[in-house]
């Protein structure tokens, strides 16, 4: 265990660089945008182009920009903005909150939703409960995210002429009842898809540990109802729900995304696709750096929760 | 003895063993088994109908301005009413289906296609090659599908190939694992060893033996796939990322959002439901076919 762990943290650095590598040159592709052709106009003359260039740092040789990026980064320098020329760790930090905070209320949603529903639907399986929610998933599914946050805006202001508050970020530990009421609703709306995937991952996977021998052991010792399908069953199928867990966490950039544009909370997500459209480097450099590192570290704990979850998953 | 009544020897006649079903018999027992997958179908199909010739069956051009009073509500002309540009709801959900349409195209194909098939070949001959997909699969799974998207549009511009290029990966890595372990699970029965035994090349065995039995199962992570390349094509059409400007997830953006929480609601719900119906399309008929097909839930 300890050496596969171990074995995992030497090949996580790998995978981050060979992101980084790959993001990097692919943006300094000689057919890929040119950021100096933003900042040039016809009246502009070949000088002041160059210079243009020197001052983004574009003028020297790839190899070299990548170096210079690698070290400044190692020195914990993330460098500057094009657009604006600002120091670009203040603006991420600025940011930052706001979608840890979408974040982990919509995997606690989308988790305590779908965990709840999946064991419902396993143990009622064919009641009325159980088709009911099982349509739901399957809407649940297909009905893209921001539609549901369209809709929460819109239909409760046609129905009761209130519409939830948008914009104006504050933060949690400031004004906990503005943040929430900020939050909490489109949160929960953003977790539905992911509640109605995890519902039927938990739902099948019951229902397969359900026939098993122990389940039924544990039923013949006079273990409670609750008992057997919580610690013998639920437990048991832990794996592939946490698995999916991780998915959604990863998922879940893109729908920080939209509840920011819809909600016009200034958080990660829009920093990234206004950078992303002024083809701003640094930042989307940095960006595609600190997703890789998030999400491979998330993976590494997840393979590293299988062993605690089940005692018989060995790694050698 | 002359009233011994002589049992024949039961015959069985074999010119009159019941036949195999028709195809069409057999097609339509599986549909009554399988409603939704059947819902789904339609759907489906309507959806590539209107991908290819929505534009000129719109009873409207898409961008024609001023049909008739704008942001009137839904009526007989005008079923799905008007947008404040006065143009006509109705025939912009049915032309945009096309960009839909032609991004869930090249998803499936080359995306979920392509990824199976590299999924099948490196789960049969497993080694090297097995290990560089893998490994190249792990790598861009550390790129969430709008990462990946952001970076290659910051290169690249916002043109259509670099959507198709984007959620195109993002169906390639997610259909090939499945498919190895799968044909990791197919490689090792007893058919591929008696066929090793008869003296088939790799080749042979691979083409004529694995690949039919796994294929089943490309089916399905082609309709599951189709369902996820719409979502993420209006996600990105929504966030004025996408490629045209008739599409369902452009339309439910910008002016005709701010003009949504004004209370003209069909300005966005049309467009909306069409996305979801078409998802759900998809989803349906995936799942009935996952019922039909899959070999784990075969009992």
């Amino acid at each position: 265990m300890r050496q596969y762990a171990l074995r995992r943290l030497a090949y996580m650095p790998l995978i981050v660089v060979v992101v980084s590598l790959i993001t990097f040159f692919t943006l300094r592709l000689p057919f890929a945008t040119d950021p100096v052709t933003l900042y040039v106009n016809q009246n502009t003359t070949q000088e002041q182009e160059d210079a243009i260039r020197a001052d983004l740092g574009l003028d020297k040789p790839v190899l070299e920009q990548f170096v210079v990026w690698v070290g400044d980064l190692v020195r914990g320098d993330l460098g500057h903005t094009f657009r604006s020329n600002q120091p670009v760790w203040p603006e991420i930090q600025r940011r930052w909150p706001v979608n840890l905070e979408i974040l982990v209320f919509s995997v606690f949603f989308s988790t305590v939703l779908g965990v709840t529903f999946g064991v419902i639907t396993a143990v009622k399986q064919n009641s009325a409960a159980d088709y009911g929610f099982r349509v739901f998933a399957v809407f649940g599914q297909s009905i893209p995210e921001f539609f549901l946050l369209i809709l929460l805006i819109v239909l409760p202001s046609l129905w009761w002429n209130y519409s939830p508050p948008v914009g104006g970020h504050v933060s949690i530990f400031e004004d906990p009842v503005k943040n929430l009421r900020l939050y909490l609703p489109p949160t929960l709306l953003l977790g539905v898809g992911g509640a109605a995937a995890l519902m039927r991952l938990t739902r099948s996977t019951l229902l397969e540990v359900f026939r098993q021998d122990y389940i039924r052991t544990a039923r013949a010792k006079g273990l409670s109802g609750n008992k057997v399908i919580l610690q013998h069953g639920l437990r048991n199928a832990l794996i592939p729900i946490v698995t999916l867990t991780g998915a959604h966490v990863t998922a879940l950039f893109f729908g920080s995304l939209i509840l920011e544009q819809i909600f016009s909370i200034n958080g990660l997500g829009q920093f990234f696709l206004v950078s992303a459209m002024t083809a701003d480097f640094p930042v989307v450099q940095f960006l595609v750096f600190y997703t890789a590192v998030v999400v491979v570290t998330m993976n590494l704990l997840i393979d590293l929760s299988y062993a605690v979850i089940d005692p018989r998953v060995k790694y050698a | 003895m002359a009233t011994q009544s002589v049992t024949a020897p039961q015959t069985f006649d074999w010119a009159h063993v019941p036949k195999r079903p028709g195809f069409a018999r057999r097609m339509g027992r599986l549909a009554r088994q399988h409603p939704a997958g059947v819902f789904g179908l339609v759907i489906l199909l309507l959806f590539v109908f209107l991908g290819l010739f929505g534009k000129q069956i719109a009873p409207y051009p898409a961008d024609e301005l001023s049909v008739g009073l704008p942001l009137q509500g839904p009526s007989s002309a005008h079923p799905f009413g008007l947008n404040q540009n006065g143009q006509d709801v109705f025939s912009r959900v049915i032309s945009g289906a096309h960009v839909s349409f032609v991004i869930c195209f090249w998803a499936v194909f080359l995306g979920a296609g392509m990824g199976s098939f590299l999924g099948i070949l490196g789960g049969y001959f497993g080694r090297w090659l097995d290990y560089l997909i893998q490994r190249s699969g792990e790598a861009f799974a550390a790129f969430p599908s709008l990462v990946l998207f952001l970076m290659l549009r910051t290169a690249f511009g916002p043109t259509l190939k670099t959507i198709i290029v984007a959620i195109a990966i993002g169906a390639l890595f997610g259909g090939n694992r499945v498919l190895r372990g799968q044909t990791i699970i197919e490689r090792n029965q007893v058919y591929v060893e008696s066929a090793r035994a008869v003296g088939c090349s790799e080749w042979r065995i691979f083409i004529r033996h694995v690949v039919p039995n796994v294929l089943p199962l490309v089916v399905v992570i082609m309709s599951g796939t189709a369902g996820a390349a719409i979502l993420a094509e209006s996600a990105l059409a929504f966030l004025g990322l996408g490629p045209a400007d008739v599409s369902w997830g452009r339309d439910m953006s910008g002016n005709n959002l701010s003009i949504a929480r004004t209370g003209y609601w069909h300005v966005v719900v049309f467009p909306g439901i069409a996305i979801s119906l078409v998802v759900l399309g998809a989803n349906l008929l995936g799942d009935s076919l996952r019922d039909i097909w899959d070999p784990r839930l075969r009992k």
